[in-house]
């Protein structure tokens, strides 16, 4: 469902507003005046229809839960030309990533992509799985057959330890 | 320079040959490299997910380099660079975070090191090794190259975390590509994002950057693109034939990394560069250099 759909039936919520402040901490994010700087140089706003200055304000209006549930949210391709160019430090990439972690926490629908990531570094420590590459010539070469040195897993204390670190709200 | 290394997942698990060039190059202009102890994630996907956790497993890496001894850490990932600077400018400024953090490194008996510092290849190379260094070094000059360079965004942004280079006029990988001997041309669309991160959601938006970038370079008609990434070596290089099928377009822009570059024109053979795993059509340029 797009933003506008999600809108046109929502009703602000001031809890969920303070929940994204809490995550802010310091970040001045309050102070956005809509100048929209970070969309007119928004790596995803010309295919995918970011607009981080909507992002802003509507988290500031108290239509947060809304965001959350939305794709939008998950089109950002974290370039970070927004927090640089803004001139009140308001981030909309920082109020984005709060809004993903919302969107985990209530266990919202979320791409596929990043819990895979998460559950492959808790029993590897890596992201991904090393591959096979080829060469142009179609050789099929490893770390191995590189010569590189072997991958190092991390002691078994660490997956305790980061499950928990999981657990942080 | 005693540095310790982190690689982070996408050199470790695939852009072998960014791993390779930086082992080859970095010695040879006296930079001693030591692997930490164990191979780990910096939190970058982890940001979406739990942004806390992300934190944690920056730290644990700025410790596993304090068991080194090195004070100082080579990252050549730009997002693992990004990921770990931030987490380390929010445990140095934020008590509750800091105090958070130590407790659940020292379970392990770790010890984070705040004045471990962090460098990307680009400032290694051309603030402390330095350009002229460099030029010295040469044996093999890359003359008749017009090269242009994508430095990639998240070296170079938000300037408050203190980054590598300029964030909107951006010029130390120019110059380094100028130290070994080869011309380079400016782009109009050089600061735009290789799209790399939006592969775990949006894969054809993804590809449609990357195209997008490619085709631009192709109608300048340079030798090629240099990347310092490895984010951006896999969206310009290995998924460029991808990308010209999403956008239609036969793409033929030869993508190396700089070190890969650097090495050549250092005199070490190409193999031990991994210019072999090249996915863009490499060729022609490599036999112009060594001929």
């Amino acid at each position: 469902m797009g933003l506008t759909d999600l809108m046109s039936m929502a009703k602000p919520t001031d809890e969920s507003r303070k929940k994204v402040l809490a995550k802010l901490k310091s970040k001045g994010f309050l102070n956005c005046f809509q100048c929209m700087k970070c969309t007119s140089g928004c790596t995803a706003l010309k295919l995918l229809e970011l607009k981080p200055h909507e992002i802003e304000k509507l988290v500031n209006f108290g239509f947060v839960d809304e965001l959350v549930a939305s794709d939008i949210i998950w089109t950002c391709a974290t370039c970070l030309k927004c927090v640089e160019r803004c001139p009140q430090k308001a981030s909309p990439y920082h109020v984005i990533v709060a809004l993903r972690n919302m969107a985990v926490e209530r266990e919202a629908k979320i791409p596929e992509a990043f819990m895979k990531a998460v559950s492959q570094i808790l029993e590897t420590g890596l992201a991904e799985a090393p591959q096979k590459v080829t060469t142009r010539k179609m050789k099929t070469c490893d770390r191995d057959s590189l010569k590189l040195p072997k991958i190092c897993a991390p002691k078994e204390s660490f997956q305790t330890i980061f499950f928990k670190a999981l657990e942080e709200r | 320079m005693k540095a310790a290394v982190f690689w982070g997942c996408r050199i470790l698990t695939g852009q072998y040959a960014y791993e390779m060039s930086v082992r080859e190059v970095m010695p040879k202009l006296g930079i001693e490299l030591v692997d930490l102890r164990e191979s780990l994630c910096c939190g970058d996907p982890v940001k979406s997910v739990n942004d806390f956790s992300a934190t944690y497993l920056s730290a644990r890496i700025l410790a596993l380099a304090n068991l080194t001894g090195a004070k100082n850490m080579l990252v050549p990932c730009n997002r693992c660079h990004f990921t770990i600077s931030e987490a380390k400018s929010l445990i140095d400024s934020d008590p509750k975070i800091n105090k958070k953090i130590k407790v659940m490194l020292r379970e392990e008996g770790l010890e984070y090191d705040p004045d471990v510092k962090i460098w990307h290849v680009i400032d290694l190379l051309h603030d402390f090794v330095g350009l002229s260094h460099i030029k010295k070094a040469v044996v093999k000059p890359l003359k008749n190259l017009k090269l242009t360079s994508h430095v990639g965004c998240q070296i170079l942004r938000y300037t408050d975390l203190g980054r590598v280079d300029s964030a909107e006029d951006p010029r130390k990988l120019d110059e380094l590509i100028e130290a070994v001997g080869a011309e380079v041309v400016d782009y109009q669309e050089k600061l735009d994002c290789c799209g790399a991160h939006l592969l775990l959601s949006h894969v054809d938006s993804a590809l449609s950057l990357t195209g997008t970038k490619l085709k631009a370079l192709q109608a300048l008609g340079v030798d090629g693109l240099v990347v310092s990434c490895p984010d951006c070596g896999l969206m310009f290089d290995t998924k460029q034939r991808d990308a010209g099928t999403t956008m239609g377009a036969k793409l033929t822009v030869p993508v190396f990394y700089y070190t890969q570059l650097l090495g050549l024109a250092l005199g070490i053979e190409q193999e031990r560069l991994g210019l072999q795993l090249n996915q863009s059509p490499v060729d022609a340029v490599l036999s112009k250099v060594s001929a």
